[in-house]
């Protein structure tokens, strides 16, 4: 669950980055930090699209308790 | 003479029966009857228990008979109005004829149901779900859930290998974006009278390791169009209303929407369109990363652009400026400078006159002053003898007249010229000094002292 959490945020995060850049909110001094940020979240979200780490063992264990 | 009785065969009697059955009900009736068991045999004929409920207890109940080609007849309209077979533990309307046979017995042969009848028992069914899901606010309940910004983990409620599951997973699994789901089929009877214990029964299963999963997608299709009323059950309706995850349902059918179809979280007409509605779920979140990653590199660059002008234009106005206020800054200075000059030449001139003023008063007053105090030392000088000489005899004189007089005052000098000095109790005799007679006197001469005793006394004349 925290991993889903964790995209979900990433998401909102990136989005919010997108915002701040588009409405001039942040400077020339933050812009390298912010991008960099922006690329890392874009890559987990990205990872996200593309693979899974569920496990039907697991899932079955469980259900057989 | 004895009369025997009449004995009958048992066929006499039961024909009897028969004849006067078929005579007495020689038509057929419209009967409503609950259908308890189809009691369909191999050969295909069915024997259909019929019973009438009253508070749930059975009132009365008979033995039905459907023939084979009548009941395929019947099946087949069924399947076409109801979109539902003959389905026991329903109230039917039935077209019978009483029928009584030798060996089988009574029983009501049914040579038609009428499916109207059917078909508006399952939407007043349909409508009661919908209204007791209303009364108990679940009708959106499912609708209310966040759906998850990937639905990526499906639990899949599907017949296996249904060509409707099948149709699914070949959309989700086979995009040409790359978009990997997991998903975990939980195989259930999709239509029919099992559907709704058996679709329940693995909601209950998916409940438990709901965290797993993001989604629960039902998915039916390829089984016809018969077998949906199920999906107006209000069991199977609430368990979907209330499912803690989104459910969507892709049940494949042209009929009335479901209820089902209504409280789940979103339906799709198919299992291909809920496929595709899940990727473009992916879309939606695929989309804004590209986006996002396109903005913040076309704003980034702006944003460095934009910052590279503002610099240029303030550092080449800096420099303007800066000259322009070393410019101004000279000429103020130029100004300073020459007033100082101007003032300071005329400064020095000035107080060279002072200078040379004062020069000048000093010396015309400092010989001046010199010259009077000469002169006035010289007179001084000159006056300094003479006023010594004079005063010191002066002062000769006064101090001889002083010592002539000193010495003519002495009282031997007056007693040498015959004066004398009497004097009582070693005193002068005056008014403080009273003497009586008798008293003792004594005299002072030059020469002598005389003691003498005074015999008379009298005030001299003054």
């Amino acid at each position: 669950m925290s991993k889903e959490i964790k995209y979900t945020e990433a998401f909102e995060e990136l989005q919010q980055i997108v915002a701040d850049i588009e409405d001039g909110e942040i400077s020339v001094d933050e812009l390298s930090v912010k991008v960099k940020r922006a690329s890392e979240l874009i890559k987990v979200c990205k990872t996200k699209l593309t693979s899974t780490e569920e496990d039907v063992n697991q899932i079955l264990k469980e259900l057989e308790d | 003479m004895s009369e025997s009785p009449q004995i009958f065969t048992l066929q006499q009697v039961v024909s009897s029966i028969r004849k006067t059955i078929e005579e007495r009900y020689n038509r057929t009736y419209w009967v409503k009857a609950e259908m308890h068991k189809l009691g369909r045999t191999r050969a295909g004929h069915c024997y259909p228990e019929l019973v009438q409920k009253e508070e749930g207890k059975i009132v009365a109940e008979m033995r039905g008979t459907i023939w084979k080609h009548s009941f395929e007849r019947i099946n087949q309209r069924f399947m076409q109005v109801v979109k539902e077979p003959l389905k026991e533990d329903t109230t039917l309307l039935m077209n019978v004829k009483v029928s009584f046979h030798e060996i089988y017995g009574m029983s009501l042969q049914i040579s038609d149901i009428d499916p109207n009848y059917s078909l508006g028992e399952l939407q007043r069914e349909r409508a009661e779900t919908l209204k007791k899901l209303q009364k108990n606010g679940l009708i959106d309940a499912n609708q209310g859930i966040d759906f998850p910004l990937l639905p990526k983990r499906v639990a899949v409620i599907s017949a296996d290998s249904s060509k409707g599951l099948s149709d699914f997973m070949k959309v989700i699994n086979e995009n040409s974006w790359g978009y990997r789901f997991f998903t975990l089929l939980f195989p259930a009877s999709l239509q029919g009278d099992q559907a709704e214990h058996s679709i329940i029964a693995q909601l209950n299963k998916i409940k438990k390791v709901q965290s797993h999963f993001d989604i629960v997608a039902i998915v039916r299709g390829g089984g016809g169009e018969v077998g949906m009323s199920c999906y107006n059950n209000y069991n199977l309706c609430k368990a979907i209303a209330t499912f803690p995850l989104p459910v969507l349902t892709g049940i494949g059918h042209s009929t009335n929407l479901t209820v089902a179809e209504m409280v789940s979280y979103r339906n799709a007409i198919t299992p291909t369109e809920l496929g595709d509605f899940l990727i473009q779920a992916f879309h939606n979140f695929s989309l804004p990363l590209k986006d996002a990653a396109k903005t913040i590199k076309v704003q980034s660059i702006q944003a460095v652009e934009v910052n590279k002008l503002q610099l240029g234009r303030t550092s080449s106005s800096f420099s303007a400026a800066v000259r322009g206020a070393l410019g101004q800054e000279k000429l103020v200075l130029n100004g300073a400078k020459n007033e100082i000059k101007a003032g300071a030449k005329e400064r020095i001139v000035f107080f060279k006159e002072r200078i040379s003023q004062v020069e000048r008063s000093m010396a015309s007053q400092g010989k001046m002053s010199l010259q009077l105090q000469h002169a006035q030392l010289r007179r001084i000088t000159e006056q300094l003898p003479l006023h010594t000489k004079s005063s010191l005899l002066k002062n000769k004189n006064t101090f001889e007249h002083a010592v002539q007089s000193i010495r003519l005052m002495n009282p031997i000098n007056v007693l040498k010229r015959g004066f004398s000095i009497t004097t009582f109790n070693g005193k002068t005799i005056g008014e403080s000094n009273n003497v009586k007679n008798g008293d003792v006197v004594s005299t002072r001469t030059a020469k002598f002292t005389i003691e003498s005793e005074v015999i008379t006394m009298k005030k001299a004349d003054e």
